[in-house]
This record gives structure tokens, C-alpha cells and sequence, in this order.
């Protein structure tokens, strides 16, 4: 498996989702070596729950992201190398575009066959294609699209949206839903305690946003959504959690509202925190205008949070609107303030919701049922 | 909305320029302190002039994206944790 982040490095759900897999693989008896980039304070090798897992250095770097690219992507070939003097892969399994020329060269040296994963496209998460990289990018992931035997995505509108944008053959792309290890989200919290450690006090209203501040995520309307909903919630408090570029332009954005004392930024903060504060919020807002899969909701639904998101991509699928969640409008602070108010105005709905939400989690999302369905690709793609 | 932080070619949003140097010290491998980097070197890889990446370093650094290293009187940066995580938040 081939990744540029696996934890500790983690930033979207592309980690989260390799480790996932990968522990799943390896309690359904197969052996998979995971080789990915360094993390300050990460050992270069070591085993995780049975994870064989590779974390490489760049010993070259350059300022340019595609000449950086380009520059880690050797070095991971290089490791691959090394690797494959001792173990004889069978398949190879990459993640996304950032991976693939080593991938792909490996798949050509190996004569074994590639599958590659297509988390997003460039051209979603920049809502378009706007620069020279961009573009280029956008050819690399054709690129590893063509050259891979099987394509797996994460939901149907990612399917949709990778065979007319690659002209892809229908047959060779496969849905398999992200999931998440529901065990980690019964952790036992004081709400009260944590509620408190943000400033959030009894009878005040949580309203939590959890995303990376970048503009797929569509937290400006969320936060073009808060004076309206403090109109009838006057003592709601407002958290945003995640770290991104468009931070200093979103917290302007909050300036505006005229009720940035009631929004927090708390930045990048661990998992055990953010399933804290999940599970203490009253409701879950995910504003996103792209979202392949949306692995915050199943998050959200496994802390028992009552979910709002706006009805795009992945997240239509994996929510069921007025049963196991709320629909919004994206990019419309009107529709996510009706949303929120939704579920702030009906306790005995909200706990309904959320009940339900629950259960399709576990028959659904698990990493079982992923692993299991990961290996019915990896059999067609040996052949 | 992805966009080259060394390049200006980008129709994208902009990044900051304190955020673009960032991303470049990130690319050229400052990511830990025994990576560390002086200014004169930083400045000969982002061709920025001294006084502007004091300005900028001083400003990551109050972010607690930047720290830097004093060995033998000169100050080497690098990325804290926080500085890579938003650096990879603005990658991915």
C-alpha cells in the first residue's frame, strides 16, 4: 500500500482510511506493507498491529509542490526497492495521485498489477481546474487512473464524476464505502467538563464544525449561518475545529458576523479531543460544497451527535434525510441555520435521529465489510 | 484551489506570502531541527530578501508554525508539527 500519509501524519481522511484497511487486511490473514512518508519523531520502520509500515525520508527537497512530489515519489521508489528484495507483493494498492508515479513504475518493474484508490479529484477540490498544476495534476491522475487494473472510489458521485472525467469503462471502477472503527467513539466523556474546557456552559447550545479550513468544506457559509441561527439561539456557542490555509480569511469572515466572541478556531487538535467534543455538541454541522465521502458524519453518527450537512457527493449517500440526519442546502446559510434549528428544537427528533443513525452505522460502515470488498478487487485486478 | 506556493502562475485563491514560504520550507525539507535551516540558505532557495523572511519567520513563528535553533550564534528555522500539518492541510 502506497500512501503519503499514514498516522501519525494525518491530515484528511486519506490516512485514517489506509490504517483502517490495512488492520482489517491483516486480522483477515493477509500481510500488507504500508510505505509512506516520515513524520518527525516516527520511526522509519515499525509494526502496528500487525502493519508492516515504511516511513521514508526525502533526503531532496525543492520548493516547488510538483518538483517535491516528483522528488518523494523517488525516494519511495527507492525504499519499494529495497522492500521488494524481501517480500513479494502481489498487489500494489495506491492512494491518490500524490503516490502514484512510484506506484506505477513499481507496477512496471513488479509486472504486478495496480490499484489505485481515487479519494478526490483535483478538479472537485478545486472546483475546476485554475492553474498550470492544477492541470497537471489533473493528467497524473488520469494518468494512474489508466494505468491501474481497478479503480476503487468511495462513493457513487465519486464514480460518476471519475468515469465522465477520465473516461473510465464503468466496469472497472468499484464503490467501496470509507468506514470507521466505532469502538474508538464509545469512549466515556464528562460533556459537562468538556463543554466547560470551551467556555460552553450549562443550557448553552454547542454547535460544532469539524473540517479542514480550506473552501471544499464550505465553513464560510456555515459561519455566514451564525448570526441567523443566534436569532432564535442567542446563547448558542459556535466551535470550529481544523487547520487550513483559508484560516485567517475565515476568521475575518467570523469578524464580520458581528458574534465572533461566540466562535471558537480551536485549530488542529487531537482525535481523543474531537471525539470529546462530539460526543458534548448538541449538533454536528458539515457545510461541505465537495465531498467524495464525508467520513466526519459516520464520526459524528458513531458519537451519537446529531448531524447537519448539505446534500453533496458522498455525504447524499451516506445520509438519510429526516432519519439519520439533516439535509442542507450547500453554500446557503439560510438552509444550514433551518437545519441547525431542526435539531435544536426537538430534543426527543434529535435523539431519534441519532439512534437511527447508529445502526446503519454498524450494519454499513465497518472495516470489515471494506476489507472484505478491498479483496474481491484485489482478485480481479491479479486476474 | 490548489496552488503552487512557488510559483505565480496560479488563478487560484491566494495564499498568504508568510504561508507560501511555509509550504517552500516545508518542500525543501526543514521539517525538523536537525534540518534546520539559516536564514541566508532559506534565502538562497526562495530568493526572498532577508528583511522580508525575518518578517515572515517572525510572523510563523508567533503562529507556532516556525521555530528556530541557535547553534554557534546563528538562528536555524524549521517547521514545528503544527507548521507541517498546515502545510499538508493546504496539500490535500
Amino acid at each position: 500500500m502506497l500512501s503519503w500519509e499514514f498516522p501519525p501524519r494525518v491530515i484528511g481522511g486519506i490516512a485514517r482510511h489506509c490504517e483502517g484497511l490495512a488492520k482489517a487486511l491483516v486480522r483477515d490473514d493477509h500481510e500488507v506493507h504500508v510505505v509512506t512518508l516520515d513524520f518527525p519523531g516516527s520511526p522509519s520502520y515499525e509494526e502496528i498491529d500487525g502493519v508492516k509500515v515504511y516511513r521514508t525520508a526525502t533526503e531532496l527537497g525543492h520548493p516547488n509542490f510538483l518538483t517535491w512530489v516528483l522528488l518523494f515519489n523517488h525516494f519511495l521508489e527507492k525504499r519499494m526497492a529495497d522492500i521488494s528484495q524481501q517480500v513479494e507483493f502481489e498487489v500494489l494498492h495506491v492512494h491518490d495521485w500524490l503516490t502514484a508515479f512510484a506506484g506505477i513504475s513499481f507496477k512496471h518493474h513488479l509486472k504486478k498489477p495496480m490499484v489505485l484508490t481515487v479519494h478526490s479529484t483535483e478538479i472537485g477540490r478545486a472546483q475546476g481546474l485554475h492553474s498550470a498544476d492544477s492541470f497537471s495534476i489533473d493528467g497524473i491522475e488520469w494518468w494512474a487512473a489508466y494505468e491501474a487494473s481497478r479503480v476503487v472510489v468511495t462513493s457513487h458521485s465519486m464514480k460518476r464524476e471519475s468515469c465522465d472525467h477520465f473516461h473510465l469503462p464503468w466496469d472497472k471502477v468499484d464503490v467501496i464505502p470509507n468506514a470507521i472503527d466505532t469502538t474508538e467513539y464509545n469512549a466515556s466523556v464528562d460533556r459537562g467538563v468538556v463543554r466547560a474546557r470551551y467556555g460552553v456552559g450549562w443550557g448553552e447550545k454547542l454547535v460544532l464544525c469539524v473540517g479542514r479550513l480550506v473552501p471544499q468544506k464550505g465553513i464560510e457559509h456555515f459561519i455566514r449561518a451564525i448570526p441567523l441561527i443566534a436569532q432564535s439561539y442567542p446563547e448558542a456557542k459556535f466551535i470550529i475545529v481544523g487547520e487550513g490555509w483559508s484560516r485567517d480569511y475565515l476568521e475575518s469572515v467570523a469578524q464580520s458576523t458581528g458574534h465572533r466572541w461566540k466562535i471558537l478556531f480551536t485549530g488542529f487538535i487531537s482525535d481523543a479531543e474531537v471525539i470529546a467534543l462530539m460526543t458534548s455538541a448538541d449538533v454536528l454541522v458539515i457545510p461541505s460544497i465537495y465531498e467524495p465521502f464525508g467520513i466526519v458524519a459516520l464520526e459524528g453518527m458513531a458519537t451519537g451527535v446529531p448531524v447537519v450537512a448539505s446534500q453533496v457527493g458522498g455525504l447524499a449517500e451516506v445520509i438519510e434525510h429526516d432519519r439519520t440526519g439533516i439535509f442542507v442546502h450547500p453554500r446557503n446559510p439560510e438552509s444550514i441555520a433551518w437545519g441547525v434549528a431542526r435539531v435544536l428544537s426537538n430534543s426527543d427528533h434529535a435523539r431519534w435521529l441519532t439512534q437511527n443513525a447508529r445502526e446503519i452505522l454498524h450494519k454499513t460502515y465497518s472495516w470489515e465489510a471494506v476489507a472484505m470488498k478491498t479483496v474481491e478487487v484485489y482478485k480481479k485486478a491479479v486476474g | 484551489m490548489r496552488e503552487d506556493p512557488s510559483s505565480g502562475y496560479s488563478s487560484g485563491p491566494d495564499i498568504p506570502d508568510e504561508m507560501r514560504l511555509l509550504c517552500m520550507l516545508h518542500n525543501i525539507g526543514a521539517t525538523e531541527s536537525g534540518k534546520s535551516l539559516t536564514i541566508q540558505q532559506i534565502s538562497e532557495w526562495t530568493r526572498m530578501d532577508t528583511p522580508t523572511l525575518q518578517f515572515h519567520l517572525q510572523k510563523l513563528g508567533e503562529l507556532g508554525y516556525v521555530q528556530f535553533v541557535r547553534a554557534e550564534g546563528i538562528d536555524k528555522y524549521h517547521l514545528t508539527l503544527d507548521g507541517i500539518r498546515k502545510v499538508l492541510s493546504i496539500y490535500s
